[in-house]
């Protein structure tokens, strides 16, 4: 039925000019005023939820008396770079953010390797109680991990696995695995059988066509949840809080309670190390972010 | 989300047959199911069900103690004598509304608006997004900044405007606290549900968009009767993740307000920990877990159900 559009109307007359953009006016040249007044709210509204970071970087480079002496937007008078120094000697950043990054980089692809494994078989493989497996599995992505909190932390105590970053692995790879699942899951469903099939016809084993064939078409969804999912174990605070003691085990996201003692807490720093904190997943958000949008819900396989 | 394959046309009849079956299917599937089934069934799904449990027991949670059966004492104790229980069941359930209405209108609203072609569209994009990507906690840390009585932001723009008696206490008095810490909370998860809500805006069909133009219908039909519906499985799945994350909220409440002033902030989930960690009662920590799951059970079903009735087709 699209292809009666695609044709539709070309341009009469007059030398065939690259198609501008309209952006600002109507067909005919006038302007459209609706258009500009969207483009400005939008355009207010983006500046409005820049201003908390605009804050955060000036006081980052604020020393004490300027943050006590200067408004919260005017400039420092002394730029302090220096609180940047200050901010990883007083997160312990060098510690907290190799944990955080060991941690993460285990978790995120054995994490997305397992979760495709069980999305596979749910999916591809047509065993009796593959729905009642879905269910399960979905259930477990919906509701808030704090419900387990306390008894997870009794069950690691046992493990005798309690403040250790490898034990920090073992729950945080189990609180990425239903949501990706179930994402894996609705686009593995998606690939056509006959693909599949003529794979089975060439004598491919079940092993092979979730390496091979599966695994490479599923890429898109997985490179949408490599982002959620470092975004997520990076940044996880209930589950690292519950289980980490000493602060040599600490999580990026633990440090941040070191700057504040009970009586002050020392802005200019503070606000230098949440931007550092974030520079990691700004990294991660950046390599993968063409995907990002179109992965995340697109469940669809082009034929 | 709707998929879309070019049937080509059956190239060969052999297609059809299948080779024959060497295992059973269920144990072809297991060694594929295991791993990931065995962590998420000890790490995640066993600790929630051992809170049910626990929520019989009276227990301090110091391994030296035992737990003592107790039967629905936690439960009567928390619905008669608890009154942060209930400030914090009022305060989750307010949170997943505020939440619904908020920021996913705005979410809708931006992601409608950013859709089209504009100039400083993909810097706008990433503006909205940035939140999302930092850590909640680090997020409480600057907002506090900013809700900062003498020094932060709020206060001091309402001193240069000349409302200086419009300045709070925002984060320490109980009447602004929750308020503050939901403002902070939209600020962050605005981007996510728009960036979703985009994603879902490209399977709105183009050529029904442009028939529909072509056929002489203004911008506000095309939004009802083309882009609404197609926008639907899309806004489910918002709906969804922005009820679930309400009752998620834990980083950010932790980090401005710790539950208070007066209890004023405090949510089921928080209050959940704090009964387990801080007042060394387990079972009441249990008793109020399992309410924060029986809500979010009560607010997932009907969506699972609806999924589930689609996977029949």
């Amino acid at each position: 039925m699209s292809i009666a559009l695609a044709t539709a109307p070309a341009a009469t007359g007059g030398p065939v000019k690259p198609k501008r953009e309209r952006t600002f006016t109507h067909t005919d040249g006038r302007p459209d005023y609706i258009k500009i007044g969207l483009w400005a709210s939008l355009m207010i509204t983006g500046l409005l939820w820049a201003v908390p970071f605009y804050i955060m970087f000036v006081t980052s480079l604020k020393s004490q008396a300027d943050i006590a002496n200067t408004l919260a937007w005017e400039l420092p008078t002394q730029w302090m770079w220096s609180n940047y120094a200050e901010a990883i000697d007083t997160g312990n950043l060098l510690t907290t953010g190799s944990n955080s990054l060991i941690v993460s980089l285990i978790k995120v692809p054995l994490g997305l390797l397992l979760a495709a494994a069980a999305a596979f078989a749910i999916a591809r493989i047509k065993f009796r109680g593959s729905r009642i497996a879905l269910a399960v599995i979905a259930v477990g992505s919906m509701v808030p991990i704090q419900i387990g909190l306390g008894p997870l932390f009794t069950t690691m105590l046992s493990l005798d696995l309690l403040d250790s970053r490898w034990g920090l692995l073992l729950p945080y790879l189990a609180f990425g695995i239903p949501y990706q699942v179930f994402v894996l899951y609705g686009f593995m469903r998606a690939i056509p059988d006959e693909i599949e099939e003529s794979a089975r016809v060439d004598g491919a084993s079940t092993l092979r066509i979730f390496f091979r064939l599966i695994l490479p078409l599923a890429k898109p969804a997985l490179a949408a949840l490599f982002i959620l999912d470092f975004v997520a174990t990076w940044n996880e605070y209930a589950i690292a809080t519950t289980l980490l003691q000493s602060q040599s085990n600490w999580t990026v996201p633990l440090a941040v309670q070191s700057f504040s003692t009970q009586f002050a807490t020392d802005y200019g720093p503070l606000n230098a190390f949440v931007f550092m904190s974030a520079v990691p997943v700004l990294i991660v958000y950046l390599l993968f972010q063409r995907y990002f949008v179109s992965g995340a819900l697109a469940g669809a396989v082009k034929g | 989300m709707t998929v879309t394959t070019p049937s080509r046309g059956k190239s060969a009849a052999d297609g059809r047959s299948r080779p024959p079956r060497r295992h059973h299917p269920f144990l072809r599937a297991l060694p594929y199911l295991v791993p990931a089934f065995a962590l998420y069934g000890y790490f995640l799904v066993y600790p929630m069900l051992d809170a049910i449990r626990i929520s019989f027991f009276k227990w301090s949670g110091f391994r030296t103690e035992e737990p003592v059966f107790v039967g629905f004492d936690n439960y009567t104790r928390m619905f008669t004598e608890d009154p942060v229980f209930w400030r914090s069941f009022t305060n989750s359930v307010l949170w997943v509304v505020l939440s619904l209405l908020l920021p996913m209108m705005i979410a809708l609203l931006l992601a409608l608006g950013l859709n089209r072609k504009m100039i400083g569209r993909n810097l706008l994009r990433s503006v909205f997004y940035l939140p999302a990507v930092f850590a909640s906690i680090t997020v409480a840390a600057m907002w506090r900044w900013l809700y900062n009585p003498t020094l932060g932001l709020f206060n001091q723009v309402l001193e240069a405007v000349g409302l200086e008696s419009w300045a709070q206490t925002w984060l320490g008095d109980p009447k602004f606290a929750f308020y503050s810490v939901f403002v902070a909370s939209v600020w962050q998860a605005v981007g996510f549900s728009m960036v979703l809500l985009l994603a879902g805006l490209q399977n709105v069909p183009q050529e029904l968009v442009e028939a529909a133009r072509i056929d002489g219908a203004s911008a506000w039909q095309v939004f009802r009767n083309v882009t609404i519906p197609a926008l639907r499985p899309t806004f489910i799945v918002v709906v969804i993740l922005t009820m679930i994350n309400s009752l998620k909220v834990f980083d950010l409440i932790v980090g401005m307000t710790g539950g208070g002033p007066a209890q004023s902030t405090q949510v089921l989930a928080l209050w959940s920990y704090t009964q387990s960690f801080t007042n060394h009662s387990f079972g009441q920590g249990g008793a109020v877990a399992t309410v924060l799951l029986i809500v979010s059970l009560v607010l997932v079903i009907p969506y699972m159900a609806w999924t589930m009735k689609g996977e029949e087709k």
